[in-house]
């Protein structure tokens, strides 16, 4: 067999740069699918029947379709109605709305971690509901649902690789250019497949380390209740 | 009646259930200014539920709740039809109020100081600086002026409760609201918040405190209310109450009070 | 443009067709993986091997590396590229689409599997062992009458969660010719030039295949958990 690893440094410019429209395409899903997430879950917690429903079923389409057939709808619904949008932004709108959903969970269950003391407590000062949340229970929600948010990010880096479908230039895309035109699938994905793996590695690894810093520091969620106290 | 009569916090006809179960059934308390109501009773009277009703935390199903002549949760309209406050009024009269968890409560990604200033700014729009000066005097006054950048978790429980009674202070409230204040703290802290809450109520502050510390409330309260089953039992002055109990009830409350510190000692 | 519903239902019996390959594929995967994955369970329980789980820890890291639709790629056009015999003659791994899609599914589930019964065979007080070992129960009995039954009783959630996800992965296989729903659709409106009603109706049935998977799962749970005593 033999190997032909030179190509590779050929077409390295094209594989650099739909790396990087990989992690720029992620980027942007977090960005948007996060707050997006926050909605979801607010909104489904939402006393207005109509806020509540709608984001319950939203919730539900996006988690019980295919990711590709959400992008394929999103890429050719939106020039029906005569919007037309460069494939990359469909691209991230797509990967944060597919996104969004996980993220409200991850939301919803860090928020119901956080004690209902802390809500009651800030509430008996005079605080409103949303002064509560933002100056006392997001703040510490934040810090736990950094590792799963970290998962999802993962997940999302996967998932972008089929944006290859809908003519994205991203890194998948890349790997069937270069294939396309040197015939020699296998360097091409071998390369391609290291540098996905390695770019989750790297996420999985700074994820295991925060993880480990937040367990010294899990008495952190429980402090200032009763459950923790020194005995002096 | 002047205004110096009228009742400063004042509860008619209090019901609430949690679904099958009835915790209040139809209460009524008045606490005059100055005055420290120490509200006792078995597990599951329903006091605790009682004192959260005063702020709303527990919405009474029907019954009216006046502080200082202002309404709370509730608003009676021209017509006499009664609704739920705006949000804003409830806020409002909440700030009114401080409240002691038996939990504490203390925001633990904020420093000791932080905590006792945060409120101050947000709900009364108090500058940092000022805010900060009132965080500190509150926090001296419970004997923990050193510990302002000390993070919650690293203090022992008698002084995180001291924190959180300096926290509800540094909104200069009219009447505090304290849940059990010592019923979460190993034995030999309990004396360091009760002698915090000893000198607050020397200083004239009206307190309602549920609590099972009936050698504090024979020293300190001016009156003991016994609760059982959703109703006010019995109450009157702490010499009366645990000297001369009246109805059967309480007098087995005390027995059974009685046995438990007996098999304690 | 206007929606023209005709559309979608025309292509409505087309799709469906399209939709039970879809389904056979993921359950034939899904079966394999299943199969493959507790295999692979007992096996690295029984035989304590330091090097077996490191071999499975790099693999499983791989699979849950990298995106689904490289690993189908890899099968369908890296594989068949490497000349397993050097020299004169030829030695390949050729093989058709359908099941080429099937083995990269398969392979990506097994790591997910192994997972799962993994933490859930954790779950299972080593009480278990002890007790049907004293009986006189080894190996292969102890195993089929005692563990596996608890295991999967206990693994039905995570489980059916899987088989969804190996259903939503399906359309990936689209990318290498593979005729099932989303393929179907493709062809579908590339000849009438109507995606948007098309996709509409492919998207309906991706979802009630997928809603009535996942909540199949309460109903899995309560038929094997009647067994309690």
């Amino acid at each position: 067999m033999d190997l032909d690893f030179k190509i590779i440094l050929d077409w390295w410019p094209l594989i650099l740069d739909g790396f990087k429209l990989t992690l720029v395409i992620v980027f942007g899903a977090i960005l948007l699918g996060i707050p997006l997430g926050g909605l979801l879950a607010f909104g489904r917690q939402s006393r207005f029947k109509i806020i509540s429903i709608s984001a319950t079923a939203f919730i539900e389409l996006f988690r019980n379709t295919p990711f590709m057939i959400q992008v394929f709808l999103l890429f050719y619904v939106l020039p029906f109605y005569g919007i037309r949008i460069p494939a990359n932004i469909v691209g991230i709108i797509g990967l944060a709305l597919f996104g969004s959903v996980y993220y409200a969970e991850i939301i919803r269950a860090g928020i119901d971690a956080i004690p209902r003391g802390q809500l009651e407590s800030a509430r008996s000062t005079g605080m409103s509901y949303w002064q509560s949340m933002t100056n006392i229970v997001l703040p510490q929600t934040m810090r736990i649902i950094l590792p799963p948010i970290g998962n999802q990010t993962l997940s999302l880096v996967k998932e972008s690789s089929i944006l290859s479908t809908i003519t994205v230039q991203e890194l998948t895309m890349s790997a069937l250019i270069v294939q396309g035109q040197t015939f020699r699938p296998f360097e091409v994905f071998i390369v391609i497949t290291l540098l996905y793996w390695g770019v989750n590695e790297l996420i999985a690894t700074c994820l295991r380390i925060y993880e480990r810093r937040l367990k010294r520091r899990s008495t952190l969620v429980l402090a200032g209740t009763s459950s923790n106290q020194r005995l002096s | 009646m002047n205004a110096v009569d009228q009742p400063l916090i004042e509860l008619s006809g209090i019901r609430k259930t949690f679904g099958e179960i009835v915790a209040l059934d139809g209460v009524d308390l008045s606490v005059a200014r100055g005055e420290v109501v120490c509200i006792v009773g078995p597990s599951g009277c329903g006091k605790s539920t009682l004192l959260r009703t005063i702020n709303w935390l527990e919405v009474p199903d029907s019954g009216q709740i006046v502080l200082e002549g202002n309404s709370v949760g509730t608003v009676v309209k021209a017509n006499g039809k009664i609704s739920l406050q705006s949000a804003k009024d409830l806020n409002k009269i909440r700030s009114r109020m401080g409240m002691v968890f038996q939990q504490f409560n203390l925001w633990p990604h904020l420093s000791v100081l932080e905590n006792v200033a945060r409120a101050q700014k947000i709900v009364l729009r108090i500058p940092q600086k000022d805010a900060e000066l009132t965080a500190y005097s509150c926090l001296s006054q419970v004997g923990l002026s050193d510990k302002t950048g000390a993070l919650p978790d690293q203090l022992s429980g008698g002084q995180q409760q001291r924190v959180a009674i300096a926290r509800a202070l540094s909104m200069n409230p009219t009447l505090m609201l304290m849940d059990e204040p010592t019923s979460a703290l190993d034995p030999e802290l309990v004396g360091d918040v009760l002698g915090v809450l000893q000198k607050l109520a020397e200083d004239g502050m009206t307190m309602v405190i549920v609590t099972h510390e009936l050698g504090f409330a024979a020293k300190f309260a001016d009156r003991i209310v016994f609760m059982d089953r959703g109703l006010i039992v019995e109450e009157g002055v702490p010499q009366q109450i645990l000297q001369n109990p009246e109805t059967d009830r309480l007098k087995l409350f005390l027995k059974q009070l009685g046995e438990m510190n007996l098999a304690h000692s | 443009m206007k929606f023209n519903f005709s559309y979608t239902i025309d292509a409505l019996p087309r799709l469906l067709e399209g939709a039970l390959i879809t389904i056979e594929i993921a359950a034939i995967g899904f079966i394999l993986s299943l199969t493959i994955g507790t295999l692979i369970t007992v096996f690295r329980t029984v035989i304590q091997s330091r090097l077996l789980n490191a071999i499975l820890a790099v693999y499983i890291s791989f699979i849950r590396g990298t995106p689904l639709l490289i690993q189908i790629f890899l099968v369908y056009y890296a594989l068949p590229a490497i000349d397993f015999l050097p020299g004169p003659g030829e030695l390949r791994i050729d093989m058709g689409p359908v099941t080429a899609g099937i083995v990269a599914i398969t392979l990506n589930s097994v790591a997910f599997v192994t997972e799962i019964l993994r933490g859930g065979l954790a779950a299972i007080h080593k009480g278990q062992y002890e007790a049907a070992s004293a009986l006189g129960l080894r190996n292969y009995p102890l195993w089929r009458k005692v563990i596996l039954p608890q295991l999967f009783m206990k693994t039905i959630p995570p489980l059916v969660s899987e088989f969804t996800q190996v259903l939503k992965a399906t359309p990936l296989l689209a990318m290498i010719t593979v005729v099932e729903l989303m393929r179907v659709s493709q062809q579908i409106f590339s000849a009438n030039y109507h995606p948007v009603e098309v996709l509409l109706g492919a998207f309906v049935i991706y979802f009630l295949i997928c809603f009535v998977v996942s909540r199949s799962s309460i109903l899995l749970e309560q038929r094997f958990a009647v067994r309690r005593f």
